[in-house]
Parts: C-alpha cells; structure tokens; sequence
C-alpha cells in the first residue's frame, strides 16, 4: 500500500524549472530517503509535497490528490514538514511550540501525553520547556522542529536535512531519537540529507536525485552499497 | 498642589485615550506584524457608526457594542480585500497601503456624514466626585476601567487560549504556522477584526472629549504612535505606560510652560520619546531582538 505517491512531477521557481517529471512513492510503515547534491532538487520536491511550492503533475496522499491543496489543509491531513534551517517560532517558547505542533488534534490528554513523550525523547527540550525557541542553539532549535512535527501526529514526517550544521555528536543522536520515533511511534518518514549513512541506516528505500531528475532508485541498503553512490554520498 | 493634582489628573484622562489606540497599535502590531497607519482614521469611522445607530434610536451602550461588532467584520475585510494581496511585499508597499487606508476611511466619514462637528455623549455616567480638592469624573474612571478590562482580556487571550497560541504563532512565523495546519489568512483576518473592535472603543472615548468629525483622529493618533513605541510597540502594558506618560507631561506642559502656546506643547511629549528612544532603542518595555545562530 502506498501512504504516499508522486508521478511525472515538475515544480520550480518562477519560470525555472527543477524537477524535471520525477516519480517515486512512500510505502506505508516505512522510511524513504532522498540523496541528492545540493541543488538537485530535494528541497523542491518536500516543498511540493507540503504544498509550499507551486507543482505540475501528480502527489496522492492515500490515493488522493493533494495537489494545489493550500499547505495548512495539507498538513491537516497529516503531512508534517520540517523545514531546512529554522522551522521554529521564535517569539513562542518551547512548550508553547510543541501545543502548537498540536493545532489539528483537539484530544486533550493525549497532547499532554505526547508533549511529555517528547521530553522523554528530547531531555534538552524539557530543561528549557519555558524559554523562546528563538534562544536555543542550533542543534536544540533542531529537535524541537522534529519534536514539533511528531506532535502533529503525523502519518508521513518530511525531514529536510535534519543534520545540516549540526556537530556529529547532535546528528547522531538526533537520529538515534529519529530511529526511536520510527520503532514506537510508527511514523512513515521521508528524509532528503546530503551526507547520507545515517539516514540509509535508518531507510528501507532510498532514491538518489540528480540535476531534477531521479537517477537510481531501490533498497537502502543496496543503494549504499554501490560504489558511485558511496563516493558521491558517503564520503 | 492640587492644580497640580488637578492638572496631573486630566493628564491621566487625555493619556488613557491615546493608550486605547496605542492598544490598538500594538495588538495589530503583534497579531499581524503590521504598523497600521490608518488605525486612528478606522477609530474615527466607527466612532460615526456609533453616532449613526444612535440617531436610529438605538441606546449608547448597545450602539457602542454594535458598532463594535461591525467594525470588527470591517477590519476583518479591509485586511481580506486590500493588505492580503501585498502581504508578501516589502514593508514599504504595506506602509503605503495602510496610508492609503488612512486617507480612504477619513474619506469615506467625511463622504457619508459630512465635515460638520457633531456631538457624541459619553458612554459613561456624568458623574463627578470631589476628593480633596480634585475632581474625578465618571468619565476618567470609567476610561480607566474600561482600558484595565481591555489589557487584561487580551493578555488572557494572547497567553490562555488556543486562539491567541494560534495568531501569535501565526505572527512569529507565517510559513512554520501553515506547516503545522493553521488558516493563516484567517489568524490574519482575526488580528484586523480584533484592532478594528479595540479601535472602536477607543473612537468612543475621543469622540466625546472633542467632537465627533473626520479629522478628531489625527492629532491623537500621533500620541498613540508615540504612546506604542515608548511602550516598545509590542507591549500592551507598555503601551498603557506610555500614553499616560505622553497625556501628563503634554497636561503639565500646558499648565506650567504657558509660554510654549498650544502650537509647540507637543515638543515636551515628543522631546520625552526621543530621549527615551536614544538611551534604550527597544521601547520602555520591549525586548531587544536576540537571535542565536
């Protein structure tokens, strides 16, 4: 069953072109990921899909079209997108940007209980439950994007380079609570990163993007295994 | 002393008037991220609505509430119709805009009920206590309450409901509030109708101090915008501070520097602001922007 499926999809910026018709699906009860270079597209494809940027051709969430929904029915339906950099809201504090990742749900008690959920996962978050997001570092304004995400119950969690500029020590346990999301809480994840073991250890299915076109496509762990791949990707 | 209480006093009434649209100012402010030039000429529309369903027999409070009402369903479609399609421009093109809306409703008052002063009563009992030599009236307590009922309602709003966790996230960053499901057009149009409501109310409390015309709004809108920044524009209680701030010293001014003349009374207020602003930039009460990266 596929959660999510994108056919012959075109989408850019103004009269420029980046993704040139590519196709590709999410299965239910998985994780994908997307490699690329940067510039190949990747950003534009997860903007596509959440709505954000503008696109031609055809994504279905559930067998249904999502295209030229308005990004907030989008995420309505489910789709969580975090966004590269800072998807965070500044001026609210980290409690209050958890609730809010919460906007669609109206069950009360499991709010709560997933807040905590989230504090569990991410320990740093709940020593600063009460400060503005916009004071954290790097790495912590990161994980309260995720933990903001997961709180929208999402079906399918798109991660724009969750890793970017973040020390070694922060991406490794950022996926370590990614890799625990995935176990126990059962979300369908889709995941664009450049530097690529991380998330191949934690995909089933990976698709290598080239200058907007999807050149190679299959399991994660036969993609990491090929040798043009580990060289452009792996480093 | 007690001209000077007396003198201290009325500056306390003009101050809480330009607080009520200096509240306006800030809740649009921080609702919207939007310096509304024509908040001040809207007060005055709705201030003509008053009046209006007035002379349809309706009683004072009740024409206040209804023109509240209506005011918010007007604000609510001026940001609909006219901002919306430049909210994604540049700061300058949505300054223009509400510059334009400024001219438009002074306009449209003047268009439909004319440029003769007319008389709007007070929604507040004319009653006047004496206490040690001062006079109170009904109308500065009841001005005073009314603005202490305000600030607490929207500081419950803003940090205890839903809706104000929803329209502050949807101010602080418009493109993470779409991603997390909100209608951002819509935490927009609450932003507008709810100033537009907090406007009315100040157009109620002008109107009977001077007289109900077209142009009552422009004079206080210039202390409000004063009274806002020196409160640090996004601060409610700021905004409270600082028009009591600009309506006594403008009250004293009057009293004791004669010599300065109704003309130039305004330097005091405005000299008070720009000294303010030169030793702490972010406002009495605002907070320096702090960004990590």
């Amino acid at each position: 069953m596929k959660l999510l499926e994108v056919k012959n999809l075109n989408a850019g910026y103004g009269r420029i072109n980046v993704l040139h018709g590519i196709s590709f699906a999410v299965e239910e009860g998985s994780v994908a990921v997307l490699l690329g270079a940067n510039g190949a597209g990747k950003t534009t494809t997860l903007r596509a899909i959440s709505g954000l940027a503008k696109a031609r051709g055809e994504i279905a969430l559930d067998g249904k079209s999502i295209l030229g929904v308005s990004p907030d029915r989008i995420a309505r339906r489910g789709v969580a997108h975090c966004v590269q950099g800072r998807g965070t809201f500044a001026d609210l504090t980290v409690a209050e940007n958890l609730l809010i990742g919460a906007f669609r749900r109206s069950d009360k008690y499991a709010i709560r209980a997933d807040q905590e959920r989230m504090f569990d996962l991410f320990p740093r978050l709940r020593e600063r439950a009460q400060q503005k997001a916009g004071s954290l570092s790097g790495g912590e304004q990161q994980m309260l994007a995720v933990a903001r995400a997961l709180m929208l119950r999402p079906r399918l969690l798109l991660l724009d380079e969750p890793s970017l500029g973040l020390a070694p020590v922060i991406v490794n346990g950022l996926y370590e609570a990614l890799h625990r999301i995935n176990n126990e809480m059962a979300v369908n994840m889709l995941i664009v990163e450049q530097n690529a073991n991380l998330a191949l250890e934690l995909a089933q299915y990976a698709y290598v993007l080239e200058a907007g076109e999807i050149v190679l496509a299959g399991p994660a762990s036969e993609i990491a295994s090929y040798e043009n791949v580990r060289a452009a990707y792996l480093g | 002393m007690s001209y000077f209480g007396q003198q201290f006093l009325n500056g306390i009434g003009s101050g809480a008037i330009y607080a009520s649209l200096g509240l306006a100012l800030v809740l649009i402010y921080r609702a919207t991220n939007i310096v509304n030039f024509a908040q001040g000429e809207m007060g005055a529309f709705s201030a003509f609505l008053i009046w209006q369903l007035q002379q349809w027999g309706v009683p004072i409070i009740l024409a206040l509430i209804g023109a509240i009402i209506l005011s918010m369903l007007i604000g609510g479609l001026v940001y609909a119709i006219v901002v919306r399609p430049v909210q994604n421009r540049e700061e300058v093109t949505i300054v223009i805009v509400t510059i334009g809306l400024f001219l438009g409703f002074n306009s449209a008052s003047g268009a439909i009920w004319g440029y003769l002063q007319k008389a709007l009563p007070s929604p507040f009992p004319a009653v006047t206590w004496y206490l040690g030599g001062l006079r109170i009236s009904g109308d500065l307590v009841g001005t005073c309450i009314l603005l202490a009922a305000i600030v607490l309602g929207l500081y419950l709003l803003f940090q205890h409901t839903k809706i104000g966790l929803t329209l502050r996230a949807a101010a602080s960053n418009a493109e993470s509030s779409m991603l997390v499901g909100v209608p951002f057009i819509w935490m927009m149009i609450v932003g507008w109708g709810l100033s537009a409501g907090v406007g009315a109310i100040s157009g109620a409390l002008v109107a009977p101090h001077l007289s109900l015309d077209p142009n009552m709004m422009i004079t206080v809108i210039i202390y409000a915008f004063a009274a806002a920044v020196l409160g640090g524009l996004a601060s409610y209680s700021g905004a409270i501070v600082g028009g009591l701030l600009v309506g006594v010293s403008q009250s004293l001014t009057t009293a004791y520097l004669p010599s300065l003349g109704a003309d130039l009374q305004v330097i005091v207020p405005l000299g008070i602001m720009v000294a303010v602003l030169a030793i702490k930039p972010e406002g009495l009460f605002g907070r320096s922007v702090m960004a990590r990266v």
